[in-house]
């Protein structure tokens, strides 16, 4: 086991040695990406067509940028109106935290157990023989089509937020993880074994970590589709979260209020998808086809 | 050759091309370059990799801007690319999405040669380079070698007087690489016509090099170091590269590639960079 | 993969929904809880396919001389019938007009900034940020701008394929090998010409993943809309019924649900295998 971990060291080590030149121009990219005129000019053209759209449509339809920013701003900490309406948090932030706490453990659970089932079926035949057809029809069909059945058999709960999200993560990553141990080129399992690694080694040093970026992909794009289920998880039937306060608004037409609400939500979702697109470069700086 | 030659077929005057590196700094990868090539010549550009002879043909491709200097084709100076210059690149071009026989058509149909017309051409030719029993193909499904075929055909059936090929033999191997040689010599040497086309062929292959060209230009750091002339005889054989002045050209270009300590000094080729 | 192997996967495939619908049916024996009175936590095949379906006469809104439950009928189950019909009919409208709608303007728009690089950067800004907003959150806004009526549900539909469509076909393009290009324009190919032979076919096999996915948040946002809000289709009998708890007609609808969407997974992909002859298997998967 020692000697076979020591051993298949060299295959990987190569693997990483290629990558960390690759790296360092992506993150030149990116900053210059970042920094770009055209690419400001562009978000400061949406904004000021979306204040133009203003003027010839109600504020009740379409509120202007600057109204939903402050609204935004205004109700983070406090919007007493929300209480009246029994919502159980009188503010965005603690809903916001509330949508991303289930969306966060959702979306942990839903991938230890994804990742697992994926990397063992691609290497046991019979497992993968009985759990494809499930995992595969799973995968076609919205699993928004269970959020009914949860609301009966958990309630208006955490539960039956966090288990719909937990399902979804689930059927994304054993097919992610699954495909990425099956096109592994087994050139580096064949090579670790001439070095007389054991099976155990070959899963910890080539298996896992050859598996890791194309893993880490689906993992955002798991998470990317877990805000919208679990908004409307809550806008089913819930007492806090994000999706409950739009449920709120929506019953007071407040397009002002659901306008802010999506905002919030939207930055939340592309805040949490660059710090997994920064934490998942750092472990995959070896390879290529993470980002 | 008794025909009126175009003694300026290509032109280079001065062309020079820059280009930013990721670290911010500028590399000169075409620097100062002047070569004129009369029509009907064939001229290798030979160099280590990195000298700039693929930056070299993409320029006078016209699919990249110089950053100095001027290509002229034919009297006409280069803005962009064009029909009158063809072109073999060293990766796969051809279309996977267009069966062998439209692939060697697309440039007649991008000239609205009738269908009837360019058909019975883009036939000649897939016949020509041997590909006759394959012309419903999908590209997939024919070898590296074949696809080289296809490319060339694809070339000769635009008509192009001007053939530009980037390295397009480099990876495959050597049978299917002397293959490819005699078919683009015997479309080269078309009989029937008094002149033949004027190609620019980039290698790094010496033996490539004297086996197709009549001239062999030599790169290095982005500048012309050497300019040959191969008077061998055609067709040249095995033996034809074991003519003494042949022996003597390699010697040359070996040394120029730093394969040989004779010729050059190494210590100049640093200072240059 | 040998074609007996590909046939000993699909008897596999087969034998494991016969023993989840055999589990089903064990289980109804078993567990016989009930969510209301006379409704069961699991109902059996023999109660879903006779009863349940027959109650699913209550959707029907009367018409083709069947009369309405709601309006003194008896249940039928010709009213069940077309109860069914007439709810996949508005669902699967939904699907496929905003799938029309929005694929069509997405894939033109995508083409159309795809132009040049500048106006590629331009949009690049806008385009991440409303692929970053949760579709599915949106819903409320929709009703808000357009009500409960059919047109909202389909621009909403399209809103969401539209996205997907327009920053899949942006990257497609992009991602079109350069050597093509070269290759095109060394022939002398007209911008036009270049776009038809050219960018069109080497997009197809990036697009195809494009179409899977949107083929996914369109049935998503389908559901969702007729959850929140819709009068009519799949999605609002589901709902409706869970009101009262029904989860046997739930189960039974959701059924016809993924029915309807694994149909409609399978017609794409044989599809797109033909549209797609000329790519090696590796990229037709």
């Amino acid at each position: 086991m020692v000697t076979g971990g020591a051993s298949t060291a060299p295959a990987v080590a190569a693997l990483q040695a290629r990558g960390a030149v690759k790296r360092r121009r992506s993150w030149l990219a990116v900053l210059l990406a970042a920094i770009d005129p055209m690419r400001l000019a562009g978000a400061a053209l949406f904004v000021a067509i979306w204040q133009a759209i203003t003027y010839v449509l109600p504020p009740v339809i379409l509120p202007t940028p600057l109204g939903v920013l402050r609204r935004a701003g205004a109700d983070f900490w406090s919007a007493p109106a929300l209480s009246f309406y029994g919502v159980a948090h009188a503010d965005l932030y603690e809903n916001l935290m509330y949508t991303a706490e289930n969306v966060v453990v959702a979306v942990l659970i839903g991938t230890a157990i994804g990742v697992a089932t994926g990397l063992v079926s691609a290497r046991f035949s019979l497992f993968r023989a009985v759990l494809d057809p499930v995992v595969m029809t799973a995968g076609t069909v919205p699993i928004l089509i269970a959020a009914p059945f949860l609301l009966i058999w958990f309630g208006a709960t955490r539960a039956s937020a966090v288990s719909l999200v937990t399902f979804y993560v689930i059927v994304i990553l054993y097919i992610f993880a699954q495909r990425a141990a099956t096109n592994l080129d087994p050139i580096f399992e064949q090579y670790a074994r001439t070095f007389g690694a054991t099976k155990g080694a070959m899963v910890r040093d080539i298996l896992v970590p050859a598996t890791v970026p194309e893993i880490l992909g689906g993992f955002r794009i798991a998470l990317a589709g877990a805000w919208g289920l679990e908004a409307i998880s809550e806008l089913l039937g819930s007492q806090s979260g994000i999706g409950k306060v739009l449920e709120v608004l929506a019953g007071a037409t407040d397009a002002q209020g659901i306008m802010a609400c999506l905002l919030l939500l939207g930055v939340t979702a592309i805040v949490a998808d660059a710090l997994a697109a920064l934490v998942i470069a750092r472990v995959t700086a070896w390879s290529a086809s993470a980002r | 050759m008794p025909a009126a030659r175009n003694l300026r077929m290509i032109e280079l005057i001065h062309l020079g091309r820059a280009f930013t590196r990721g670290d911010g700094q500028s590399v000169q990868a075409v620097d100062d370059v002047s070569l004129i090539i009369p029509e009907g010549q064939f001229v290798c550009l030979i160099g280590a990799s990195g000298c700039g002879k693929s930056t070299l043909l993409q320029m006078i491709a016209g699919l990249l801007e110089p950053s100095a200097g001027s290509t002229v084709v034919a009297g006409e100076e280069v803005a962009g690319p064009g029909r009158e210059r063809g072109m073999i690149f060293q990766k796969d071009s051809v279309f996977p999405w267009m069966k062998v026989i439209d692939n060697v058509e697309y440039g007649l149909k991008c000239r609205n040669v009738p269908p009837q017309q360019r058909r019975e051409l883009a036939r000649a030719y897939v016949r020509r380079v041997g590909l006759a029993h394959v012309e419903n193909a999908w590209p997939r499904e024919l070898s590296g070698g074949m696809l080289k075929r296809v490319a060339i055909a694809a070339v000769f059936a635009n008509g192009s007087p001007v053939l530009l090929l980037d390295e397009p033999f480099a990876a495959l191997d050597y049978v299917t690489r002397h293959h490819l040689h005699d078919v683009l010599l015997d479309l080269w040497e078309e009989p029937g016509k008094t002149v033949p086309r004027t190609v620019l062929f980039v290698t790094h292959d010496v033996d490539e090099a004297l086996t197709l060209a009549d001239r062999i230009v030599v790169l290095h750091d982005g500048r012309v170091v050497d300019d040959l002339a191969v008077a061998a005889l055609r067709p040249r054989t095995t033996d034809s590269l074991l003519l003494p002045e042949m022996v003597a050209i390699k010697h040359t270009l070996l040394a120029h590639l730093g394969l040989e300590q004779a010729a050059k000094k190494p210590a100049a080729a640093g200072a240059a960079a | 993969m040998t074609a007996l192997q590909l046939r000993l996967d699909h008897l596999v495939s087969l034998l494991v929904f016969l023993a989840l619908a055999g589990v089903w049916q064990i289980l109804s024996v078993i567990y016989t809880a009930e969510a209301q009175p006379g409704e069961p936590m699991v109902a059996g095949w023999q109660v879903l396919f006779t009863k349940t379906f027959l109650s699913l006469a209550d959707y029907w809104q009367g018409g083709f001389g069947v009369p309405a439950v709601a309006e003194g009928a008896e249940r039928s189950y010709l009213a069940a019938l077309l109860s069914v019909l007439a709810h996949s009919i508005n669902t699967i409208g939904r699907l496929v007009l905003g799938l029309a709608l929005g694929g069509g303007v997405g894939l033109l728009l995508g083409l159309a900034m795809s132009w040049s690089p500048w106006s590629r950067r331009l949009v690049d800004l806008p385009i991440q940020f409303l692929r970053g907003l949760p579709l599915l959150a949106m819903v409320p806004l929709f009703q808000l701008w357009f009500g409960i009526r059919y047109t909202g549900e389909v621009l909403f539909v399209a809103y969401g394929i539209g996205v997907i469509f327009f920053a899949g076909t942006v990257n497609a393009v992009r991602n079109v090998p350069q050597i093509y290009i070269d290759n095109a324009r060394s022939f002398g190919a007209s911008r036009a010409m270049l776009y038809r032979t050219v960018i069109l076919p080497a997009i197809f096999p990036a697009m195809r993943s494009t179409i899977l996915l949107s083929l996914g948040a369109g049935w998503g946002a389908v559901l969702g809309a007729e959850y929140l809000g819709a009068q009519s289709g799949l999605g609002y009998v589901i709902v409706y019924a869970q009101e009262f708890a029904f989860l046997d007609r739930m189960f039974l609808i959701a059924l016809l649900f993924i029915f309807y969407t694994s149909v409609s997974y399978w017609a794409i992909s044989r599809l797109s295998v033909r549209l797609l002859a000329w790519a090696p298997p590796s990229q037709r998967q």
